[in-house]
């Protein structure tokens, strides 16, 4: 067994030559040290954090935030190992087919490969996040069995399925480095390393690989890693950070010779009490309030729309959940009986709920992470992030809601309620789901991505990035389980790479 | 798992409803009907009772009429200060509900997707002109 490595007690000078090096201990980076256990390739990862949550390191990730409101950049992750798994909601579903096309209408989409260069490791990425059988859209069956439905008529928005990574029995989520901490200490070609900060990345002379990786702990220990590859796996934003900041060579930084490099930064805006919506029959099942187990399996409804409405209306993913009853006042009761009565339903025992909804934005170069004259404990650069959201955004996302609420009252089932009128009150109701996405693109010309369709810094023999940070485009889904299947296909790659 | 609890309330239709038998004995189908509203108020006679006749609960018509009327005035920048006038709506739901019901014309909108918001509510086009003009009659 190979006990972690406290970076501090490392003698100054020290310098380590590993076949790879994973910058970074969240679930991309505890990932790709999996999929490449049991191989002859050694390697080392670097973990900024230790084993549990400590103020001082944390404090590694503040910056400064511009725009629209967004959540402070060191209180949306976790810095230790585990990442921000440490924190997540466990909630999971698979990109849909969509995600990965290029859309006319939609600027900057369309990934290097479709969905189903990801599908074989769907499963494995699956085991991973525990989340049990793969059900999603097939759950639908197992679901009806235990409860109705709430009626949808025809059209472009279903019933779909989030599963939810638990650790056991029904613990809610898997926090990776808790989990497979002692997986990893039993991998006999992997060295971790905790309280290891990367903090500028070294290339050669003629900018086409990379040749160090310094590396500093907060005690004032420095050391020099020289690995034959290097996969950054810090997050969307601390990649973006650190590929920035390195600009010993390049004064624009690292991979960003056509300054893509934290630009298309996205997350999940989360607007609250978005819409009601009402059942005009009253109860619905407790599958769409509340995560319900299903053989090895938790799951939970969302309405989603589906990809054929998504490319005939020209909108983007979004999953909406039904959450609490909320009140109604005379005209909502007017409202619901009106609507109900000219569609033959009986509202007698109609029951109203507030309802969420997470959405996908659309790609933006001016969404960016930026960096500051402010510097952290370590010296390096501090992120501003300008955060914005489009009136096709807004609009997208309401189309999307008046077409469940048209198939609601076209199956005399229910109605729905938008209850933000205009984009800036509905900007004021916005969550954010600290799902970081982005910043370093994958697309196959170097003038539109950071990264090849492996992943692989465009200009750089060595240099990879893992993580959600690569995604194109974003989809309504949950980032973690896709960008682990991400990873599983990267740690394929590698190991080809480094046979 | 559970559903909502019966701690969380819904709310109840003042109205009761009455099942299709004396509906379809008024001729005006099997929706659901307010025994007290239908037996005990009375509305001053209307030029568009024709019309009229097709809402079952004509005092929830008044109120989202009101509120659809209010939203016209207050956003429309094209349209007049005074709001939509009874004839011209007449005119138009007139042309829609020619030889067919609301329930009829309703499933058209919903099919076809002519729907509007009233105070958010996601509504079906023609239900709502006809509340409109149910406010204005009021």
């Amino acid at each position: 067994m190979n006990a972690f490595i406290d970076a501090r007690t490392l003698p100054a000078g020290t310098v380590l030559e590993p076949d790879l090096a994973i910058v970074g201990g969240g679930p991309a980076g505890i990932t790709l040290a999996l999929a490449l256990a049991h191989t002859p390739i050694r390697v080392m990862l670097f973990e900024s954090g230790g084993l549990d949550f400590d103020t001082a390191t944390q404090a590694l990730y503040a910056g400064s935030n511009a725009g629209l409101r967004y959540l402070p950049l060191d209180a949306s992750r976790m810095r230790y190992l585990g990442g921000s798994t440490n924190h997540w909601g466990g909630w999971c579903r698979p990109l849909d087919a969509i995600d990965f096309e290029k859309r006319d209408w939609l600027p900057y989409s369309g990934w290097p490969f479709g969905i189903g260069e990801l599908k074989p490791y769907f499963a494995r990425a699956q085991a991973l996040v525990e989340a049990g059988t793969w059900r999603y859209d097939d759950a639908t069956p197992s679901m009806v069995a235990l409860a109705p439905l709430l009626r949808l008529g025809d059209g472009g928005v279903y019933t779909s399925w989030f599963q939810f990574s638990k650790t056991r029995d029904n613990v809610l989520p898997t926090h990776f480095g808790e989990r497979y901490g002692d997986d990893l200490r039993h991998i006999p070609n992997l060295k971790v390393f905790l309280h290891a900060n990367a903090t500028d990345l070294g290339l050669a002379a003629d900018a086409t690989r990379l040749e160090t990786l310094n590396v500093a702990t907060l005690g004032g220990h420095s050391f020099t890693v020289k690995p034959k590859i290097a996969v950054l796996a810090l997050g969307a934003v601390e990649n973006a950070r650190l590929m920035l900041a390195s600009g010993g060579i390049s004064a624009a930084g690292v991979g960003n010779q056509n300054d893509l490099v934290g630009r298309f930064f996205a997350d999940h805006p989360i607007p609250r009490d978005t819409a009601t919506l009402v059942s005009f029959a009253g109860d619905m099942a407790g599958y769409y309030f509340n995560p319900t187990q299903v053989g090895d399996a938790i799951v939970r409804a969302a309405y989603a729309p589906s990809d054929e409405f998504k490319r005939g209306r020209r909108v983007l993913g979004s999953l909406t959940t039904v959450e609490n009853p909320v009140e109604l006042n005379d005209l909502d009761k007017a409202a619901i009986v009106s609507a109900a009565l000219a569609v033959g339903a009986d509202a007698s025992n109609a029951k109203a709920f507030s309802v969420g909804c997470g959405l996908e934005l659309q790609p933006d170069p001016e969404r960016r992470l930026t960096l500051t004259q402010a510097r952290d404990a370590l010296g390096m650069p501090r992120l501003k992030l300008t955060n914005r959201v489009s009136d096709a955004d807004f609009q997208r996302y309401r189309d999307t809601m008046k077409e469940l609420g048209r198939q609601l009252l076209g199956a005399g089932s229910g109605m729905i309620r938008l209850n933000y009128g205009t984009r800036s009150a509905w900007e004021g109701a916005l969550d954010w789901g600290d799902h970081h996405m982005g910043t370093t693109r994958m697309h196959v010309d170097p003038k539109q991505g950071v990264v090849d369709a492996n992943s692989r810094v465009h200009g750089l023999a060595n240099l990879f990035v893992a993580g959600s940070g690569v995604f194109p485009t974003y989809s309504a889904s949950n980032p973690t389980l896709n960008l682990v299947a991400l990873t599983l296909r990267l740690g394929q790659h590698l190991r080809g790479v480094l046979r | 798992m559970s559903g909502p609890s019966d701690k969380e309330r819904g709310f109840s239709r003042r109205a009761v409803a009455i099942g299709g038998g004396i509906a379809a004995a008024l001729g005006i189908g099997a929706l659901g009907l307010t025994v007290p509203r239908l037996l005990g108020r009375h509305y001053r006679q209307s030029r568009y009772d024709d019309l009229l006749a097709q809402l079952v609960d004509r005092e929830a018509a008044v109120r989202v009429g009101q509120a659809a009327i209010a939203t016209i005035k207050s956003s429309a920048r094209s349209a007049p200060p005074q709001g939509p006038d009874q004839k011209a709506l007449a005119k138009v739901l007139r042309q829609r509900l020619e030889r067919r019901t609301l329930a009829e014309v309703t499933d058209s909108d919903l099919a076809q997707g002519f729907l509007v918001e009233v105070q958010g509510w996601v509504m079906p086009i023609t239900l709502v002109m006809l509340c409109m003009l149910a406010a204005l009659e009021s």
